[in-house]
């Protein structure tokens, strides 16, 4: 038996074209061009180890951040939340027609990622579980006159739990969601589902070990886009909003063990997305085919298949890293392996940033226009609404040329690769006294930047979707 | 200057060569795709298309013509230029667009979500 694979997401009314052969070699070049330049010109003292934070005005930061306003941050977080698994539970099972899925899986999945990059970690302040435990746990204070007491969280424990469940928000959408031999994406009741059971485990969490300590490791959203926050200019620090050294703030990103599972984590799930139409799609159609051969119903062999090839791809991009990892600590003068580990992983936000922006860049700006007109007006999808006059309004496709998406795409690895690779130069400047085999390291964090950019760029070439 | 050491010289030049490699190997294959001519018929047997999914191609400008022929009722929904049309058993409905916006898109039995054609869209 032999059947197609079914498109995944629910969302996708069109795919990008593969990016055309002669982009791909020139992407490929200049690439390898800027590596082997950065190598020569490299700087001999670090650079981003220190943060450079100033504070901003004190009226401003004080308007910001003051009591009242965080309290309106976290209602309106709360409010979308609470808004997002209403449609999912209430409106129409179309997932293209329902506020839910576009909500939480575009422009909150993909949106926060975007914004946090260039200003820091603007969810913090709208995460309606941060909101809603500090409600809960101000309550308890005032109520008992003392402050909830919590479980010590295990130290080496660290970010794991938010690598998974990075992985796990993926799976629910494309693994998840496809079903077989039809070509239907996730349905907004699951989603509406999903978010219930995640608020439920993330508040419990945060009962045993304290709001701030598991939005700190365990709390996948504030771990995964706080990451990108990291390459932001401004932070919070002593209560006080601040300008910072843009990418200085990823130095210190990783020092909680288990964070570089989560920017590999990244890399993976984006990647699998991006492979499973083009360059896994042979692989994926045989395991299943052998699956169905094998008497494994459909839905369960293509959830199978995908599910193995996603925790390969995770496994691939982190033994990808650890080989790189493994190289520098035979460079003399090196620090120990774990220390290199946890070390080197903030180089790979800037990459995990460009695989986001190569293969959803044209999907969010094609679906925020629905977001913001018809999902928006009749949020139910069930025509009963129209609160802003908008639902006639569709997506322009012609908003965006296929070039325009090309140069995006490639350009964005491009940019990737090379603060990637000016992240690891300076952490191997500040980690070799001797300037000469600090950049002899380098060589294998080259090596491994190049792979991901070429394996992005070879991605985007075969097929994108 | 790093790059006066042999090692780095070596490497640069295995990467020239592997760039010249790439633009000669993709010189070769980038004139292979062709453009879809004249009314293409699908199918539609027992709800699915007959031989597989269709597969057509356009430049931008051209124009898209096919023709569903099918055994079961539904209604055709060509996704992305969000075109629908009604069919009915035994009976047939023909497109007839301007290929305007670029990219990938699916056209289905909507009632079945059955995909029956993969547009192309190149620039």
């Amino acid at each position: 038996m032999s059947f197609f694979l079914p498109l995944a997401h629910a969302l996708v009314a069109r795919k990008d074209l593969p990016v055309p052969a002669w982009l791909f070699a020139w992407g490929a070049s200049i690439v390898l061009i800027v590596s082997f330049f950065a190598l020569s010109v490299g700087w001999r003292t670090p650079r981003f180890e220190r943060d450079r934070w100033r504070p901003l005005g004190a009226g401003l930061s004080r308007a910001l951040l003051s009591p009242p306003a965080q309290v309106a941050y976290g209602l309106v977080g709360v409010f979308l939340l609470c808004l997002a698994i209403y449609a999912g539970l209430r409106g129409t099972e179309a997932p293209d027609r329902n506020f839910a899925l576009t909500f939480l899986y575009v422009t909150t999945w993909l949106g926060f990622p975007l914004f946090s990059v260039f200003l820091g970690d603007v969810f913090r302040p709208f995460n309606p579980w941060r909101a809603a435990g500090r409600v809960v746990g101000g309550a308890f204070t005032a109520l008992a006159g003392q402050r909830p007491a919590h479980l010590r969280y295990p130290e080496r424990l660290g970010r794991w739990p938010a690598a998974a469940g990075l992985i796990a928000v993926v799976w629910l959408e494309i693994v998840y969601g496809a079903s077989g031999g039809v070509a239907v994406g996730l349905d907004p009741h699951a989603a509406a589902v999903a978010a219930l059971v995640y608020s439920a485990y993330t508040l419990a969490m945060m009962a045993l070990f304290g709001v701030e300590q598991w939005c700190r490791t365990g709390e996948v959203f504030s771990v995964y886009f706080g990451m990108f926050g990291r390459l932001g200019c401004f932070g919070v620090k002593d209560g006080k909003l601040g300008v910072r050294r843009p990418l200085s703030a990823t130095t210190t990103w990783a020092t909680v063990p288990g964070s570089a599972a989560v920017v590999v984590a990244s890399i993976a799930t984006t990647s699998f997305d991006g492979a499973q139409e083009g360059a896994f799609k042979g692989a994926l159609e045989g395991t299943f085919n052998h699956l169905v051969d094998a008497g494994v119903g459909l839905t369960s062999a293509l959830r199978l298949t995908d599910t193995v090839f996603i925790l390969l791809c995770f496994a691939g991009v982190g033994l990808v890293y650890l080989i790189g990892v493994r190289g520098m600590a035979g460079v003399p003068g090196a620090p120990s392996f774990e220390k290199l580990r946890a070390g080197f992983a903030h180089t790979l936000i800037p990459i995990a940033f460009a695989y986001l922006v190569a293969h959803y860049f044209s999907l969010f700006v094609f679906q925020e226009q629905a977001q913001f007109t018809y999902l928006l007006s009749d949020p139910l999808g069930t025509g009963t609404t129209d609160l802003f006059g908008t639902t006639s309004s569709g997506i322009d496709f012609q908003l965006l040329s296929a070039n325009a998406i090309w140069y995006v795409q490639v350009g964005a690895l491009v940019v990737g690769h090379v603060i990637g690779l000016t992240l690891a130069h300076d952490r191997a400047t500040a980690y070799w006294g001797d300037y000469r085999e600090a950049a002899r390291s380098q060589y294998w964090m080259l090596a491994v930047m190049v792979a991901f950019t070429c394996f992005g760029l070879y991605l985007l070439s075969v097929a994108n979707a | 200057m790093l790059l006066a050491t042999p090692r780095v010289a070596v490497g640069a030049a295995i990467a020239i060569a592997a760039i010249v490699l790439l633009i000669v190997l993709s010189g070769n294959n980038s004139n292979s795709d062709t453009t879809t001519k004249g009314v293409t018929t699908i199918a539609i047997k027992n709800g699915k298309p007959v031989g597989g999914i269709a597969q057509l191609t356009y430049n931008r400008g051209e124009e898209v013509r096919f023709k569903v022929d099918s055994d079961v009722s539904d209604e055709v929904h060509m996704h992305g230029y969000d075109i629908m049309k009604d069919v009915k058993a035994g009976g047939s409905v023909s497109f007839d667009f301007p290929a305007t916006i670029e990219g990938v898109f699916e056209a289905e039995l909507e009632g079945r979500k059955e995909q029956i054609l993969e547009l192309t869209v190149n620039p």
